[in-house]
């Protein structure tokens, strides 16, 4: 029984096998300890290298609740520097986005380059002894990696190396960016934001729940059971309901579970071959010139749904998206969605893309808006004393080995995923 | 002349305080259209993200499914209260704007919204600078596109249901 205390016992006491304590999502000092441990530790989405073209190009985020530049330096590197002074703790730059040749600090006007490198301090000769403009250059990520142009950093100079926390997800990420024909896409045809009354965990699990469409997104299925279709050149989307209970296609859909709290969910089955449309075809007409017919229809079978690189950013490839997700509060969260543009496509297909996520991701859309309200009322219900637990047993036990090894799989509407976020939850919860 | 428009937005915003959301989608032309930006000045609804971009068809599957039992973000529903206000005219654009997507109009129609949303013990805000692009069709005027730029647009939104 969790005896109420954060040390390491306390902490395990909160996740069993096939259930966790209410706790992890109502509690604000186990939230300030995410913050410190799982957020100041863990490999983090920052941006993606085309939200910076040009030398001086800045987006400003947030990694857990500490504030972060990602610049493009004079020298053509991308960098990740905490946005604040190192004078008096301004923070720097208030901006989401601009170009700035140098950083000047509107406080006191230190000057910084792109890189963080402190340039000049005004009134310089007022400088205690001993004062050196190396001591006081913008703090650094102690650690960044960068896979196909997507830019992740850790707070934390150690623990596991990028290559091995990246390599079982980088099929997931070539899965999207593979679809454009010159190989590479872009994050810049803007964002969706949404606020939600609800803890950050929520959403990730949410992000690979395949158990609650037919129910919280009934008002999406039309009367033959069918969701509306998110796809350019889709007639009809995926079947999700039979009569009153959930598709047998529905449950064909898998979830994999690859260690550090990755995971993702593959896709029912759509009717590949009748997927045409005037924009639709001039887009696979691209793409077989750009890589031949075979890899392009390889390319274009739909194997992954959603996957999550924990714990902040999740790849949708049905709707091509990158939700970012932002703990703000114990019970507050926001999310942030960018539209992928495959770079070589037709630009009307990324267009279609762009429109279908508005009503399938944007705040005022038919899909996430009910999540957002599951979101919160779980929040809310999970304010009960009466219940301490949150079950999260279905599948627990029929877990599939498959490659690499400690890969599990199973049927997507059972919750080995949301099992595998927790396991990696306890490892960066722990003191050590 | 003013006072026709003005009291044609009035009415056009009673209908969605009235929930009678197929009777505001009666308002617009076949080619009409209704765009909330995500942006402040946004230029086009293409190849950017808006918090509403809805032609008829993507407006009859939204009115669908606020008619639909299930839809538990308007389980209760929203109440909501429009004042319409500022109205001023000028002439319509007379042929189709490639870069938005506007088809001509007759007349083009601003004002200022503020919008009062109460659901589950809490309200909140909208408040906007509106544009009616209009068409007289058939002696009635018709929405060519409502563009709705709402002060905070570029914030992040909790769960928005109805047309703001
Ligand atoms: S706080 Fe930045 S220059 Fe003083
Ligand atoms: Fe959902």
């Amino acid at each position: 029984m969790p005896d109420g205390s954060l040390n390491d016992r306390g902490i395990a006491s909160l996740i069993e096998p096939g259930r966790v304590h209410r706790r992890v999502y109502t509690d604000p000092a186990v939230f300030e300890l995410e913050m410190q441990r799982l957020f100041g530790r863990a490999w983090l989405f920052v941006g993606h290298a085309t939200q910076v073209p040009n030398p001086g190009d800045f987006i400003t985020t947030d990694l857990g609740r500490q504030p972060v530049l990602m610049t493009r330096h004079h020298d053509g590197s991308v960098r990740v520097v905490l946005n604040r002074c190192t004078h008096r703790g301004i923070k720097l730059v208030a901006e989401r986005q601009g170009n700035r040749q140098r950083l000047i600090c509107l406080y006191h006007g230190w000057t910084f380059d792109p890189d963080g490198t402190l340039l000049r301090v005004p009134v310089d000769e007022g400088c205690a002894p001993g004062f050196k403009l190396c001591d006081f250059n913008l703090a650094k990520a102690p650690r960044v990696g960068v896979y196909r142009g997507f830019v992740f950093a850790s707070l934390s100079p150690a623990g596991i190396a990028f290559d091995d926390w990246i390599a079982p997800m980088k099929q997931n990420i070539d899965d999207i960016v593979d679809r454009a024909p010159g190989g590479e896409i872009a994050l810049d045809a803007g964002v969706h934001r949404y606020l939600v009354r609800a803890n950050w965990k929520m959403q990730a699990e949410n992000a690979v729940d395949s158990y609650h469409v037919p129910f919280s997104h009934a008002s999406t299925v039309n009367q033959k059971g069918v969701q509306f279709s998110r796809r350019e050149g889709d007639n009809e989307g995926a079947k999700v309901v039979d009569g009153q209970r959930t598709a047998p296609q529905w449950k064909q859909r898998r979830s994999y579970s690859v260690g550090h709290g990755h995971c993702w969910t593959s896709n029912t089955e759509l009717k590949e071959n009748e997927r045409s449309s005037a924009v639709y075809d001039e887009y696979r007409r691209t793409l077989e010139a750009a890589v031949g017919k075979e890899r392009s229809d390889w390319i274009l079978t739909p194997r992954m749904h959603n996957s999550l690189l924990y714990p902040n950013v999740s790849f949708m490839g049905l709707n091509m998206h990158i939700r970012v997700i932002k703990p703000i509060a114990v019970d507050l969260t926001e999310v942030n969605i960018y539209p992928v543009r495959l770079l070589g496509a037709p630009e009307a297909m990324n267009e279609r893309n762009t429109r279908l996520l508005n009503v399938t991701h944007a705040a005022a859309s038919f899909v996430q808006s009910d999540d957002l309200e599951a979101f919160a009322r779980a929040q809310a219900g999970l304010q009960s004393l009466q219940t301490d637990w949150v079950d999260i047993s279905r599948g627990l036990g029929r877990e599939e080995a498959i490659d690499p090894p400690g890969a599990l799989r199973q049927m997507a509407t059972d919750e080995l995923v949301v099992r595998g976020q927790f396991r990696a939850w306890l490892d960066y919860m722990s003191e050590a | 002349m003013a006072g026709e428009y003005e009291q044609f937005l009035i009415h056009e915003s009673r209908l969605l305080d009235e929930r009678r959301f197929r009777d505001w989608m009666a308002l617009f032309t076949e080619d009409g259209s209704y765009w909330v930006p995500a942006t402040i000045g946004q230029r086009s609804p293409y190849g950017q993200t808006s918090l509403f971009y809805d032609d008829l068809e993507l407006m009859r599957t939204r009115i669908d499914r606020l008619e639909h039992p299930l839809i538990h973000v308007q389980t209760p529903p929203s109440n909501t209260v429009h004042l319409i206000g500022s109205v001023t005219t000028e002439p319509g654009v007379p042929a189709t704007d490639p870069e938005s997507g506007l088809p001509a109009s007759d007349v083009l129609v601003l004002s200022s919204a503020i919008t009062a949303e109460y659901r589950l013990d809490r309200t909140r805000t909208f408040i906007a600078r509106q544009r009616h692009w209009l068409r007289r069709v058939d002696g009635a005027l018709r929405i060519v596109r409502k563009r709705v730029d709402l002060v905070n647009c570029e914030g992040a939104f909790e769960a928005i249901a109805v047309p703001v």
